[in-house]
């Protein structure tokens, strides 16, 4: 082989530039899939910044400044001063018992409307369908006035009634179009083999939806750890409050407002769903695109 | 049968849930119209109830709630269909409270008062107030008296060489020269909508005189006349002209008052519950060099510098069903409330001071002062309107100082909107 | 094996408890609601029956057709744009980072995690004017555009294009998502002979990708729409529907209406509407897209 140098260097350089152009011309794509992702990315870091910051830096520094030295007891102060740890156990202690009435309904409803033989099938689906396009608002004094005749105004379960309820028309309607591309083959042998209907649903068609349950209950999560209107108006005691309209008691405040408690209330408030997020968004991206495609 | 264990269930719940609702005897339920009970006012309530449960020994419990006040009126009208109204509750607009009063959910005070002997304690310019807001009747607690006006920055008025305005002429001449000097010569919270409205009050005041808004409640005066218009217009040309700084709307109360606070700003329409604040040691501008003065003059005005702009604040009415037992701890609060507001809070009220604190700062102390010798007194712009007619009011004065909407037809849609 | 399938009491176990919770809490009190559309008035004030008054009251009510107005064209920008865009994301996964696209993906989904009270913070200081320019007038400042620093969330008109422009951005990663799925599902082989033909780009993405994948966007779109035309938190968070009432949807007019003029039974109309314009809006694209597909 010749030693020297240049003529490898003249041989490669064509195969170099053409990726080099490559690169080049995938150069603006590469850059706007930065953009995009910095302006979802931004906002996180902008809480959890924010939240750090001592409260002259609201009034003296821009908004984008990065702090000028970590207020850590911010955090402190959201969970103590702020009862942002009451407010985080009453949130857990609605959202969760929600989540898995919810689940359980959703998916046996789903399951009876749509592999089970029976005349209102439809009617019932549409039903259910109905309750995607009502506002919230429509039944607000209705369910006002009957939880305070039933004394459930001021009580964790009218927020897990309300919850539940507005969450089952998604949970059926998501969870029918999956079932409507179920083999219903496998229901059939199984109960050919012997199976009751019970046994079927909690052997085979259960096990059959975990991807679309865990989608479903992240969605629902979403909704119901974020909701204000439902708990501001049900429950009144402070020491019944959800984190949510916890939160309004530092944003809303006449008076001089504490910025960085209120940022790390904030952070306190996301960090959940960042978790449950990061842990589950495979399943749930899958589950949640297999839901869109089959229903 | 599985039908039946689920209904079980739900009545099982149901029976439960009764375990948690609360008791409404032996009970003072304090509604704040505050995210947070214990700020403030509402926080020095508590404190009071609480030293006057521990004194009388009245075995009754006293729990306090709050409502941002956005939510407010969403909330009571919740309550009130439901017949769940607290003992003592916060309520934004006077027509309302008048209302509330006619279904019975609202106590005259007049009577309780005189039950329980203290209504020798409220000073007699807040009860003619009171009476006038509640239709001839006295319905809330003046926990606050408030007196507004224009809070001024004693050094920005020096330093430009400016006299204080006693003419609306002369205010927008020494506006003029704070805007070429660079100075904002009003804060303003556009986004409250209420302190904007207020100034076309103070200008329709000063033209047609302290009783202008109960000639157009009675239908002998129309928004729609000249003056009226021509009020409208004044404060659109202040918006105009850039006076109130840039993006009026989007001011909160807390960044226009601290813009005035950070001597940022020559002048600030407000009541005097903004003591509290000029007082507290946030406040940049020392609070010797904080003036107050009354709406200027208008050109062919009837009414004179000496009519006030005077208020209770938010109404605060007790619910007509209160428990009685109630009665001796809601007595010794109110016949203290005078006292400890001024004290604790630098808070003029509507209750009589038996003791003036030492250590009350010139301002207040000049503030009382004008309190007590005014002449007359108006309410607020939208004190005599329907809750909808405040409502116009109030979201169109954005859109006329931004100059979206022409004074003509800001009259006209209130006009349409009176009853 | 039918039998099993057709055992009624099954039915009830599975359906009953769930059809029973939502006729209490849902079916019902709408019901409750439509009766109150006969009325006007308020607990407090007491009710007055007016018959149809308060549907001839809508037909001369400007404040009701000009939130109509504006909640149909917000519903429009803001869901074609959230649609739109979760399109060109998902192509933009699909044909152009493949593999690596799943840390993307899950980046891009993040906004619509987040409360929408901090998000409206946010949105409120970056377009902030005073007490001190947020981001985007300091931009504009810093480049010479002095003339474009303004308020932006205190006039209707741009009061408008940051509240879609929050929302578009805050669920066009969850629409990015779906769309996603259906891309990976077109066969290989489809594309492949698309490819021969000869069409690529643009035109590949036109006449073959989108047709493919078109009933899903129409499920995204009504799914989209149904929360833009009921949107509340949004706007509350950055304009309150003002200045003035210029960004005021239904929603909003709804709470103004029932809560602070006390006109339960005309708010009660007045959220029929709502419910209406949403059943409307979702036939109209089912009726539309079924016409596009045959």
């Amino acid at each position: 082989m010749n030693k020297t140098v240049a003529p490898s260097r003249v041989t490669q350089s064509p195969k170099a530039s053409s990726r080099f152009s490559k690169w080049l011309s995938n150069l603006p794509l590469t850059l706007l899939v930065l953009l995009i992702v910095f302006l979802a990315l931004y906002p996180v870091f902008w809480i959890y910044m924010s939240s750090l910051k001592g409260n002259l830096e609201f009034t003296t520094y821009q908004m984008w400044a990065l702090p000028q030295s970590l207020h850590w007891e911010n955090y402190l102060r959201a969970w103590t001063e702020g009862h942002m740890s009451t407010y985080f156990v009453n949130s857990l202690l609605a959202v969760f018992p929600s989540l898995l009435i919810v689940i359980l309904l959703g998916v046996s409803t789903a399951f009876g409307i749509e592999i089970m033989q029976w005349r209102y099938k439809d009617t019932t689906a549409l039903l259910f369908l109905v309750g995607i396009m009502v506002p919230i608002q429509v039944v607000l004094l209705p369910l006002f006035t009957t939880f305070y005749k039933l004394h459930l105004l001021d009580t964790r379960l009218s927020l897990i009634l309300v919850y539940v309820t507005f969450g089952l028309p998604l949970t059926v309607f998501f969870l029918t179009g999956y079932f409507k591309t179920f083999s219903r083959e496998i229901i059939e042998a199984a109960i050919v083999d012997g199976a009751s209907i019970y046994q079927v649903f909690f052997k085979v068609a259960l096990p059959m939806v975990t991807n679309a349950v865990v989608t479903v209950a992240v969605v629902q999560f979403f909704f119901m750890w974020n909701d204000l209107l439902v708990s501001l108006t049900f429950i009144n005691n402070p020491d019944l409050r959800t984190v949510q309209s916890g939160l309004l008691s530092f944003v809303g405040q006449y008076g001089q407002r504490d910025w960085g408690p209120t940022f790390a209330s904030v952070a306190l408030s996301v960090t959940p769903t960042l978790i449950v997020y990061l842990v589950l968004n495979q399943m749930v991206m899958k589950g949640m695109a297999a839901g869109a495609v089959k229903g | 049968m599985n039908k039946r264990v689920g209904i079980a269930a739900v009545l099982a719940l149901l029976g439960l849930s009764g375990l948690f609702a609360l008791a409404q005897n032996n009970k003072i339920t304090y509604l704040a119209n505050d995210a947070d009970p214990t700020s403030g006012r509402h926080g020095l309530f508590g404190r009071l109830a609480q030293e006057c449960i521990k004194q009388t020994g009245a075995g009754i419990t006293y729990e306090a709630q709050g409502i941002p006040q956005t939510d407010l009126r969403q909330k009571l009208q919740l309550l009130a269909a439901s017949n769940s109204l607290p003992t003592i509750f916060p309520v934004d607009e006077p027509s309302f409270v008048t209302q509330l009063y006619k279904n019975g959910q609202v106590a005259d005070l007049e009577e309780v008062f005189k039950k329980l002997g203290i209504l020798d304690k409220v000073s007699p310019a807040a009860l003619v107030l009171q009476k006038s807001i509640g239709g001839g009747k006295f319905l809330s607690l003046p926990l606050e008296l408030n007196i507004e006006g224009f809070w001024y920055n004693k050094k920005l008025f020096a330093a430009q060489g400016l006299n204080v305005p006693v003419t609306w002429d002369q205010m927008m001449a020494a506006a003029e020269k704070f805007k070429a000097a660079g100075i904002q010569p009003f804060a303003a919270s556009g986004d409250q909508k209420w302190p904007l409205t207020r100034l076309i009050n103070g200008y329709v005041a000063r033209k047609y005189g302290p009783d202008v808004m109960e000639r157009v409640a009675s239908g002998e005066l129309k928004v729609t006349d000249a003056g009226f218009v021509e009020a409208a217009k004044a404060i659109q040309d202040m918006g105009k002209k850039g006076y109130f700084g840039q993006g009026v709307n989007t001011v909160d109360y807390q960044t226009a008052l601290d813009t005035f606070m950070q001597g940022k700003a020559a002048m600030f329409y407000m009541g005097s519950w903004a003591l509290r604040d000029f007082n507290d040691p946030k406040n940049k501008v020392d609070i010797n060099n904080v003036g107050f003065l009354n709406f200027p003059v208008v050109r062919g005005g009837k009414g004179s510098i000496n009519d006030w702009s005077i208020n209770t604040g938010i109404g605060v009415v007790l619910n007509a069903k209160y428990d009685t037992a109630a009665d001796p701890v809601l007595k010794c609060v109110l016949s203290n409330w005078g006292d400890r507001a001024l004290a604790e809070m630098g808070q003029i009220s509507g209750f009589k001071v038996t003791k003036t604190p030492a250590n009350l700062s010139p301002l207040t102390k000049a503030t009382l002062q004008k309190l007590n010798t005014a002449k007359s007194a108006y309410l607020w712009f939208e004190g005599k309107m329907s809750a909808k007619a405040a409502a116009v009011a109030t979201d169109n004065v954005q859109l006329l100082v931004t100059g979206d909407m022409t004074p003509e037809n800001y009259m006209a849609e209130l006009q349409k909107a009176l009853p | 094996m039918q039998g099993t399938l057709r055992d009624w009491r099954a039915v009830l176990v599975f359906v009953g408890p769930a059809l029973l919770l939502y006729t209490l809490i849902l079916l019902i009190p709408i019901i409750w609601s439509l009766g109150y559309t006969l009325f006007s008035g308020s607990v407090i004030t007491g009710f007055k029956f007016v018959g149809l008054g308060n549907f001839v009251q809508l037909t001369q009510d400007q404040k009701f057709q000009s939130a109509l107005w504006f909640g149909t064209k917000y519903a429009l920008v803001v869901s074609s744009g959230q649609v739109v865009l979760g399109l060109l994301l998902a192509l933009l996964y699909a044909f152009y980072l493949r593999k690596t696209s799943v840390l993307v993906r899950t980046i891009v989904f993040l906004p619509a995690v987040l409360p929408t009270v901090a998000v409206g913070q946010m949105f409120a200081k970056l377009f902030a004017i005073a007490p001190q320019y947020g981001l985007v007038n300091s931009l504009l400042h810093r480049v010479g555009l002095d003339s474009l620093v303004q308020a932006w969330l205190g006039q209707a008109g741009t009061a408008f294009w940051v509240i879609a422009a929050m929302d578009i951005w805050k669920a066009m990663g969850f629409y990015a998502v779906l769309l996603y799925a259906g891309l990976v599902e077109i066969p290989e082989e489809v594309l492949e002979a698309a490819r021969l033909d000869g069409a690529k780009g643009w035109n590949l993405a036109r006449f073959v990708v989108v047709p493919l994948i078109f009933p899903i966007m129409i499920s995204s779109l009504i799914f989209s729409l149904n929360g833009t035309l009921k949107v509340f938190d949004s706007i509350m968070a950055l304009t309150g529907g003002g200045p003035g009432t210029s960004t005021m949807p239904l929603t909003l007019y709804f709470q103004k209406v029932a809560f602070t003029y006390s006109d339960y039974g005309y708010g009660s109309t007045v959220a029929l509407m709502l419910a209406l314009q949403s059943l409307i809006v979702t036939l109209l694209i089912f009726r539309r897209a079924r016409k596009d597909v045959t």
